[in-house]
């Protein structure tokens, strides 16, 4: 019976590990790291235009509804989205 | 002119070559031009020759009888010239559009009309409409603004239009030097173009395209590109990138005449051209097609782009395959009107061709429309009771306005097979969506295609995905939403045909008060 849970026991370590490995996290290989450099590059690039538009956002929106003018904003939103 | 006549067959799929030249073939029906190939980049090998396939955009019209001329460029050399029959009608093939006039296939591979077909006062208007572009870049925009592609190649050879083009491209030179800045002021340019009244898509972070309207009817397109340096690369949009010095070659601008018009061009507009087009940019090659470094369209695509991505693709979906998409509500749309009261409204997001839409305003509830696709606003703008709004889910930007406007005018969000065409930033986008517009109640109904072992992809399926629905649930929580029912059976896609796995979901997401 101990016999059986400890190889039930390795037989789970045994996916973790291989999960692991295939996840490539802890590839310490050159083409390894190449492959998560260039993943986290990627991520990063894609933040210059997430930047862009959440300022651009902000930027038009944020004054009016600083003042809670309900009816100003609604105009301002519905102008703000003719613009883009 | 010289006849040598080559073996070839042709068929509903293509032009089959046994000795294909070397040089580009332009392919003529019944003597007008309507596409060129270069076999050797375009071809497959096939029985010891080439194929060449239709462009997907053409196959449609192929049904009826027509005369196929192959030629050379100047028309010296033809190759083949015969009466070809396709399909069963007897009619003449007419690869034209709704007035009527001729279409040819242009570059990327859409129709258009070319400068061929362009009568001559049309054409000054088209060029008069592209300096007004310009002016308005370079006087209020106070850009950098010039000719540049096919018209300025045109302007240089010659001074007259090329025959084969479709369209006008303009580029500015910005003297940002991060994206982001870049973007900031794309945008800011676009609002100063839209203020003239004009019609404006947004491409990218970096370029869009203006429409006008010509006096003869047709739609002309301006596109206005973004150029920039970016540690000591320079880019320039479509997909251009590599080394070109502005500062010696593009700054300050000079000018070119383009059919008797003057038009502000690069200080070197020979230097421009070699950069585009490369060395042999003399010769005419109506086939040409950009050769770009992966690299710099890889740093490209990361920071201009990703919003609109598969936007042709679904266009082209439209443009063949609407008809196939049944009128009848779907049974999904069935089940979730059993759901609602009377009076409630819905937001239809991904409407396609408005077949749910339509049955959901004819219940009787306040329907709006949501949809990236032109083709789909087009569509939906027209049913009753219907208000249609082009919002793309990869853009935050008209998220975030959408959101808050349905947040102030509450809707139930319904949304049939879009969730297999949103990659993970626009699912985490629509999930956003929810969380601001439902929170003071109403439901998001989602069905998707579900993962299964051995499935194939639910149709189309270059353009749709199967979705885990636990990884979906995951991201329904990471958002804040709860899932009040769930549910996986047999079902089917978005043209009818069977799929063995259909994940159908009802969302809520409790006011954040409540969970305090």
């Amino acid at each position: 019976m101990a016999s059986a849970k400890g190889e039930k026991a390795k037989d789970v370590a045994r996916k973790v590990r291989d999960r692991v490995r295939a996840s490539g996290v802890f590839d310490r290989s050159l083409r390894g790291r190449v492959q998560r450099l260039e993943q986290e590059l990627e991520a990063d690039r894609q933040l210059h235009r997430k930047i862009a538009e959440l300022s651009d956002v902000v930027a038009e929106l944020l004054v009016p509804i600083q003042d809670r003018d309900e009816e100003r904003v609604a105009e301002v939103l519905s102008q703000y989205r003719k613009t883009i | 002119m010289t006849s040598t006549e080559i073996t070839a067959e042709i068929t509903a799929e293509g032009i089959w070559l046994a000795e294909p030249p070397s040089e580009p073939v332009m392919v003529h029906f019944d003597g007008r031009y309507l596409w060129s190939f270069t076999p050797a980049r375009d071809g497959q090998p096939r029985a010891d020759g080439s194929f060449v396939p239709w462009p997907g955009n053409l196959v449609r019209f192929l049904d009826g009888v027509v005369r196929i001329r192959l030629q050379d460029v100047d028309g010296e050399h033809v190759w083949w010239d015969a009466e070809h029959q396709f399909g069963t009608s007897t009619e003449r093939v007419a690869v034209v559009d709704k007035e009527g006039v001729p279409l040819s296939v242009d570059k990327v591979g859409h129709l258009g009309r070319s400068f061929l077909e362009t009568p001559e006062e049309v054409k000054q208007e088209l060029l008069q409409a592209t300096l007004e572009v310009l002016t308005v870049l370079r006087e209020q925009c106070d850009a950098d603004a010039y000719l540049c592609y096919g018209a300025l190649l045109g302007a240089v050879r010659n001074g007259k239009m090329i025959g084969h083009d479709s369209d006008v491209d303009v580029c500015y030179y910005s003297h940002r030097t991060t994206p982001v800045d870049i973007i900031l002021e794309s945008y800011r340019i676009e609002r100063i173009v839209r203020a003239q009244g004009w019609t404006v898509t947004r491409m990218s972070g970096a370029d869009i395209k203006v429409v006008r309207k010509l006096s003869n009817g047709a739609k002309c397109h301006i596109d206005i590109f973004g150029a920039f340096t970016i540690g000591g690369t320079f880019y320039q949009l479509g997909n251009r990138s590599g080394d070109f010095d502005a500062a010696a070659h593009l700054l300050p601008l000079g000018t070119v005449m383009l059919e008797g018009v003057e038009f502000p061009a690069p200080k070197h507009p020979e230097a421009m051209l070699s950069f585009v087009y490369g060395p042999h940019w003399r010769v005419p090659d109506p086939s040409f097609v950009h050769r770009d470094n992966p690299f710099g369209v890889i740093r490209l695509n990361g920071w201009l782009r990703g919003f609109r991505d598969d936007l042709p693709l679904w266009n082209d979906v439209y443009d063949q395959r609407a008809g196939q998409v049944q009128r009848e509500p779907s049974d999904f749309a069935r089940w979730v009107g059993e759901q609602l009261a009377p009076g409630d409204k819905v937001a239809d997001l991904g409407a396609g061709t408005g077949r749910d839409t339509r049955w959901f305003a004819e219940q009787g509830h306040d329907v709006r429309a949501v949809d990236f696709s032109r083709r789909s606003f087009a569509r939906t703008r027209r049913i009753d009771g219907v208000r249609s709004d082009q919002t793309m889910f990869n853009e935050l930007r008209r998220v975030l306005i959408l959101g808050t406007r349905l947040a102030r005018d509450p809707h139930h969000l319904y949304a049939r097979e879009l969730l297999g065409c949103l990659d993970e930033a626009a699912r985490a986008n629509l999930f956003k969506l929810g969380s601001m517009s439902l929170r003071r109640g109403g439901s998001m109904f989602l069905e998707f295609s579900a993962t299964l072992a051995g499935a194939l992809p639910p149709d189309p399926g270059h353009l749709v995905a199967r979705l885990d629905p636990d990884r979906v649930a995951a991201e329904v929580a990471a958002s804040g939403g709860r899932i009040d029912y769930r549910e996986t059976a047999e079902g089917v896609d978005m043209f009818d045909a069977p799929d063995p796995a259909v994940c159908r979901m009802r969302i809520t997401w409790p006011h954040p008060k409540e969970n305090h």
